[in-house]
């Protein structure tokens, strides 16, 4: 069982996952809200299930390949194919291998933004904070154990 | 065929590399190989460090090329270059370079795919050469991938399988962190196994009984946090229990990468196995592999490629060559990074 924590602004919800099926409803749930230039941000600890409830998103946009960990990567895309709400691409970012606020910078996150039509999907965002406080476009999504 | 001189250049992730080879029908040889690798970095802030990786890349091109006194007309026939997959920023390090040099001297410039490179590196080895017969089936692992290939033929793969989650190394160094071990924790948790019992704990072997050949091994991490959890703290103090614990890791690990090559070989009859990139490296893999291939099949598992196991040039090189070879030549003015390159 996970309990997961979605933050919208003043926003509070809570659900809970009782399967890994259940991150479906999540993802379809997020992907309704989302819109260009949105940011995910996926917080928990290892092991809690953050890549899967990236890969049901995935799954919710119509995107065939099953996105692996970026952890080593930092960071991969993916092409809807069919665009949703002027959303054609899924960005996956990883910080887990950031050790400095600054090193995000190598990313070029913003410009991977700036081209209106991708959301990107942020692990560990607890690794770039002041980078993600400057982005009010964002859901933060938090996952716990029991 | 004449012999001649390939220039490798590599900066898809962490590693800055650059190498010469020099192929001929008989031999090959690395003339010159230099890694600009983070690890003192990585020691120093417990840590991978991305960023300064990527902006380390240009200082450290220049003075390897500088060391190798190349630049800017290098007297090679042709520059290998890896195109991806990998980070955009650190790949355009690179390719600019291989652009700036073919430019300047008119060398042609190939562009590499990342992922040929390390299937190549197995090449590199003179004994492997000597019984390079396809189709050869390779097991390629490291921090960022997990995929079984079928060499088919110099320049012509098949990725028959793959991980639908986390990388086997990567498996290794998550769980080496939540045992608190340092870094990187891969090599650590191995060392530790070794005075191990593989049978103390009863972990997942995630995809075991899976028809296809694709791995997952995000479950693993989480039966690791939760079996690491449940452990009172003087336990987790224990040495023994801990050597256990490494022990029981890395062979659900091995267990599982060497049940789905045995399985892709039986489907495929390669000639050979190869295994490749940074987890290539783990005595236990090869041991294991070796033994079951050799017992159920009659395969022989190739050497691995000493000191080529991680990221480097002379596997871009040497992947090169295989493109040189058969007049697979990029045209520098349209080369550029494809970050999600595939085999």
């Amino acid at each position: 069982m996970r309990h997961v924590t979605i933050t919208t602004g003043d926003t509070v919800e809570r659900f809970d996952v009782a399967d890994p099926s259940g991150w479906n409803d999540i993802a379809e749930l997020l992907a309704s809200r989302l819109v260009p230039g949105d940011i995910v941000a996926l917080s928990g600890a290892l092991g809690a299930g953050k890549t899967t409830c990236v890969q049901a998103l995935a799954k919710a946009f119509g995107i065939k390949r099953q996105p692996p960990s970026p952890t080593f990567a930092l960071m991969r895309s993916y092409a809807l194919p069919k665009a949703i709400r002027g959303i054609k691409r899924l960005v996956h970012v990883d910080a887990y291998r950031i050790e400095k606020p600054d090193e995000i910078l190598a990313l070029d996150l913003d410009e991977e933004l700036a081209d209106g039509k991708s959301v990107l999907v942020l692990e560990w965002p607890e690794q770039i904070t002041s980078w993600l406080m400057r982005h009010i476009s964002r859901i933060d999504v938090s996952i716990r154990g029991e | 065929m004449k012999a001649f001189t390939i220039l490798g250049l590599e900066s898809s992730c962490d590693e800055t590399s650059l190498a010469i080879l020099k192929v001929s029908t008989s031999s090959v040889d690395i003339l010159h190989h230099e890694t600009a690798t983070q690890i003192p970095i990585h020691q120093r802030y417990g840590g991978v460090v991305p960023e300064v990786a990527a902006r380390t890349h240009v200082a450290e091109i220049l003075s390897l090329l500088d060391r190798a006194t190349l630049f800017p007309k290098p007297k090679v026939d042709a520059i290998a270059v890896t195109q991806g997959p990998g980070l955009a920023t650190a790949l355009r390090v690179g390719i600019e370079t291989a652009r700036a040099m073919s430019f300047a001297s008119g060398i042609p410039t190939i562009g590499v795919n990342h992922l040929e490179g390390h299937l190549a590196s197995a090449w590199l080895v003179k004994e492997n050469r000597a019984q390079w017969k396809f189709p050869i089936l390779a097991l390629l692992v490291s921090g960022g991938h997990t995929e079984l290939v079928l060499i088919k033929d110099f320049c012509s793969y098949r990725v028959v399988g793959r991980t639908r989650d986390d990388a086997a190394g990567e498996a290794f160094d998550k769980t080496a962190k939540l045992m608190g071990l340092g870094y990187p924790g891969g090599p650590i948790l191995s060392q530790s196994a070794l005075n191990g019992d593989s049978t103390a704990f009863d972990l997942p072997r995630p995809m075991f009984h899976d028809k296809s050949f694709d791995f997952s091994f995000s479950g693993l991490k989480t039966a690791v946090r939760n079996t690491w959890e449940g452990l009172s703290p003087k336990k987790q103090k224990d040495e023994s229990v801990r050597n256990d614990l490494c022990a029981s890791i890395q062979e659900a690990i091995v267990d599982v990468l060497v049940k789905k090559t045995l399985a892709a070989a039986r489907k495929y009859h390669p000639t050979a196995v190869c295994i490749v990139g940074g987890v290539s490296a783990n005595r236990h893999l090869n041991d294991v592999m070796s033994q079951t291939l050799s017992r159920e099949l009659g395969i022989r598992v190739l050497e691995p490629a000493k000191g080529l196991h991680t990221d480097n040039a002379a596997m871009i090189a040497a992947a090169g060559a295989w493109h040189f070879e058969r007049k697979k030549l990029s045209d520098w003015k349209k080369l550029d990074a494809k970050p999600e390159l595939d085999l």
